[in-house]
């Protein structure tokens, strides 16, 4: 379950242990509720988005019932249905995406979505597919893809975060999954998702993004850095002491010797570490999880409420959340 | 456009040697009611518009890069002729006096150059002409042809519906001899247009069996709250949410003069926002200035250049904020003349650019390239008493016959220099222009 449907349902139970006596009343309380619920995780942007949606579909229902009570068990119920149609949600995108894969196509996705396995795992039944998945460092949710699709007998291979570039030319689309799709048609997703999206279009491959409509957000991200998951500390300097002067030695030098030395010196004595280096735990945190990747780079949008492109969504959007 | 400080206004009842220059007193009377007043001449300028009353201009203005100016010799001529009628024209009047009789000036003609210029100055001299000789159905309204603004709120309460007839009917018709004179006098901008749209389907609306008196007064009801909705609150709406696009340590980049802009820079700085303003600028109209006394006098840190060192300063800026005079549907932002660059430039920097714009500026209309329809700013001294380096004589550039002054006051901004337009329906991408009728669909 992802999490805009956990929010819907959470808030949804809010309703009906909630005291409100009035709209106004419930809606706060709504309010809240989302704001605890985005207090307790780190990237709470799709979450927004479920909580946003459920609160502008509470504050839009038509009041037909004349008491309040019947108006609060009316909205709850609808809730609890819209939370048990969003999983056949999924479903659907993967039939839309069906007519885009043709047999022998080779596929590249990025980390791992559920979205995306729906619709690959339904293609796979019909189709002759293979996927690259890149590694999606530092999570490593690309391997997990593997697995999945691996157990099922799709060939797969995993690359580098570094070699979609070089695997590119070879691919015929890129399929990636979202956290959200934003108001400019832009797309919200784990880091790497921009960068293919501009691999892609330098090399004139087609870009399609699935996403289930309750990730669509009025979110309106300016730069990378206008999105609400970007702090102070991403992409920081670190504060170094000042360095200190050293007279530059007449000779070649007396100081790089003994650095070099000291690192053929760990190397020899530590025969088991390996050749390969890891970013440090403080080096992972001064990274974003998820970057923005604009509109014009997306070629259409897989949604159960249909095949958008990018300039749709704002239309969308716009139709469902306006007035 | 019109430096603000030293208008030249005419007191009710007219400059007494038709030398408006020698008006800094009132100007700045004025002046300082403005903020005031500039509400008033907001409401002033849509009603003229609405029920077509002379001043086309004020709705232009509206956006306030058409801040006005009047020329001398316009106003010079009209005014003495009616002393008298002039006389409703308190601070707030003679500030959207102002407002229009500068926009009506700078009425010139659309694209072609050099006939443009010509019948530039004919358009001048025209508004010193008595009322026109023909006239369809009824008279034109002697207060058409006055140089102070007419509020379409007088004009619909001074008419007085004909025996025998319905008011919706007849009035229409009524006006619409006021509405082609207007257009005459400046083509027809795309706010006036759908002012004027608003108001016929209003006026077609309404009931037939009401009593004239109470049909009336609903009428002067809904140009009023056209004005408090689609202009008013709307900028309210862009204040706060383009205000949350700006961030502390932000480097902001305007571009001559929108009273949108300056109301969202304003109003994030009040809110203790941490930020600094680079105002571009250029001639002729050097609107600039005015954005940065506002701004400066605010505690705003700002620097000012002028548009020919934009590329020196571009890595610089954070957001560029721009208002519009109209947004198209294919998402094209026509806009004083100059902004393109603007936009273009920081397109190619990787900065954002976001258009503050109501939606009442909105038309359905395509528009692809900034010839086909034009403004021409206005011959003579623009400036301002702001300290200049030069006598301003030598500034000023005048037609001779070996040259022709050519100043478009508009140009378009093609779609894909822009980021995001901030209306108050929301924030839209500008390929998604269309959606903006879907949005108010639901408001209205």
């Amino acid at each position: 379950m992802s999490p805009p449907l956990a929010a819907i349902l959470s808030l949804s139970q809010l309703m009906v242990e909630s005291n409100a006596g009035t709209m106004f009343e419930l809606v706060k309380e709504l309010h809240d509720g989302a704001e605890e619920l985005k207090r307790h995780t780190t990237n709470p942007i799709s979450l927004n988005a479920g909580c946003e949606l459920f609160i502008a579909f509470v504050t839009l229902f038509p009041h037909e019932s004349d008491s309040f009570a019947e108006l609060k068990t009316e909205l709850v119920k609808q809730g609890q249905k819209y939370a048990k149609e969003a999983i056949s949600y999924r479903n659907k995108i993967a039939e839309l995406m069906l007519d885009f894969i043709k047999d022998d196509s080779v596929i590249l996705t990025h980390s791992y979505s559920r979205v995306v396995m729906r619709a690959l795992l339904h293609a796979h039944k019909t189709k002759r597919i293979s996927v690259y998945v890149t590694e999606a460092r530092p999570r490593g949710l690309g391997v997990k893809t593997h697995e999945v699709l691996t157990a099922v007998g799709i060939p797969c291979t995993v690359v580098l975060d570094s070699a979609v570039a070089y695997v590119m030319d070879k691919v015929d689309f890129v399929l990636v999954g979202s956290e959200a799709v934003v108001e400019s048609g832009g797309l919200i997703n784990a880091v790497g998702s921009n960068q293919m999206a501009i691999i892609a279009k330098a090399a004139h491959k087609p870009f399609y993004a699935l996403a289930e409509s309750y990730k669509f957000h009025r979110l309106f991200p300016l730069s990378q850095y206008d999105l609400p998951t970007h702090n102070p500390s991403i992409l920081s300097f670190p504060s170094l002491p000042p360095r200190p002067f050293v007279t530059p030695p007449t000779t070649s030098g007396v100081s790089p010797p003994i650095a070099k030395s000291g690192i053929d010196e760990s190397l020899n004595v530590t025969p088991t570490s390996s050749s390969e280096r890891s970013m440090s735990a403080e080096m992972t945190a001064k990274n974003p999880d998820v970057d923005y990747t604009r509109p014009d780079l997306i070629s259409l949008v897989f949604s159960d409420v249909g095949i958008l492109t990018p300039e749709a969504i704002s239309q969308y959007l716009v139709a469902m959340f306006a007035g | 456009m019109a430096p603000a400080p030293s208008l030249p206004i005419h007191p009710p009842n007219g400059p007494v040697n038709g030398d408006a220059s020698k008006q800094p007193p009132q100007g700045r009377s004025s002046q300082k009611s403005m903020t005031k007043a500039e509400r008033r001449e907001l409401q002033e300028k849509q009603r003229a518009a609405k029920a077509a009353a002379k001043a086309g201009g004020p709705v232009n203005g509206a956006p306030s890069k058409q801040a006005a100016k009047p020329t001398p010799q316009a106003t010079a001529a009209a005014t003495p002729k009616r002393p008298t009628k002039s006389n409703e024209a308190p601070a707030p009047t003679a500030s959207a006096l102002r407002t229009q009789t500068a926009a009506r000036a700078r009425a010139a003609s659309v694209s072609v150059p050099t006939p443009a210029n010509a019948r530039g100055l004919r358009i001048f001299s025209h508004f010193g002409l008595p009322k026109p000789v023909s006239v369809a159905k009824g008279d034109i309204h002697p207060t058409i042809l006055r140089l102070a603004l007419q509020f379409s709120e007088f004009k619909i309460t001074d008419y007085a519906t004909p025996p025998n007839n319905t008011l919706s009917r007849h009035l229409m018709t009524y006006l619409s001899p006021q509405i082609s004179h207007l257009v005459a006098a400046r083509p027809m901008s795309v706010t006036m247009g759908n002012a004027i749209r608003q108001l016929k389907l209003e006026i077609s609306g309404s009931d037939i069996d009401l009593p004239e008196q109470d049909a009336k007064d609903a009428l002067c009801q809904k140009i009023d709250n056209y004005i408090r909705d689609r202009i008013i609150i709307a900028d309210q709406v862009i204040e706060e949410t383009a205000g949350n696009k700006i961030k502390d340590g932000d480097v902001i980049l305007t571009y001559a003069r929108s009273s949108v802009v300056q109301k969202v820079l304003l109003g994030a700085h009040a809110e203790g926002r941490q930020f600094s303003v680079i105002v571009v600028d250029s001639r002729p109209m050097l609107e600039g200035k005015r954005l940065l006394s506002v701004l400066a006098s605010a505690g705003i840190q700002c620097t000012y250049i002028l548009l020919p060192a934009l590329g020196a300063i571009i890595t610089e800026v954070t957001l560029v904020l721009v208002g519009a005079h109209s947004i198209h549907s294919n998402g094209a932002v026509y806009s004083r003349a100059g902004t393109a660059l603007v936009a273009m430039m920081a397109k190619l920097h990787s900065v954002p650019v976001v258009v503050c714009c109501e939606t009442y500026k909105y038309s359905e209309t395509v528009q692809l390239d900034s010839f086909t329809k034009n403004e021409l700013a206005p011959q003579g001294d623009l400036f301002s008493s702001f300290p200049s380096v030069k006598a301003r004589d030598s500034l000023t550039l005048e037609n001779d016959e070996h040259l022709e002054i050519l100043n478009p006051l508009y140009d378009l901004t093609p779609p894909n220099c822009i980021t995001a337009v901030v209306t108050e329906v929301g924030v839209i991408p500008p390929n998604s222009i269309g959606s903006i009728p879907v949005a108010l669909g639901r408001l209205l």
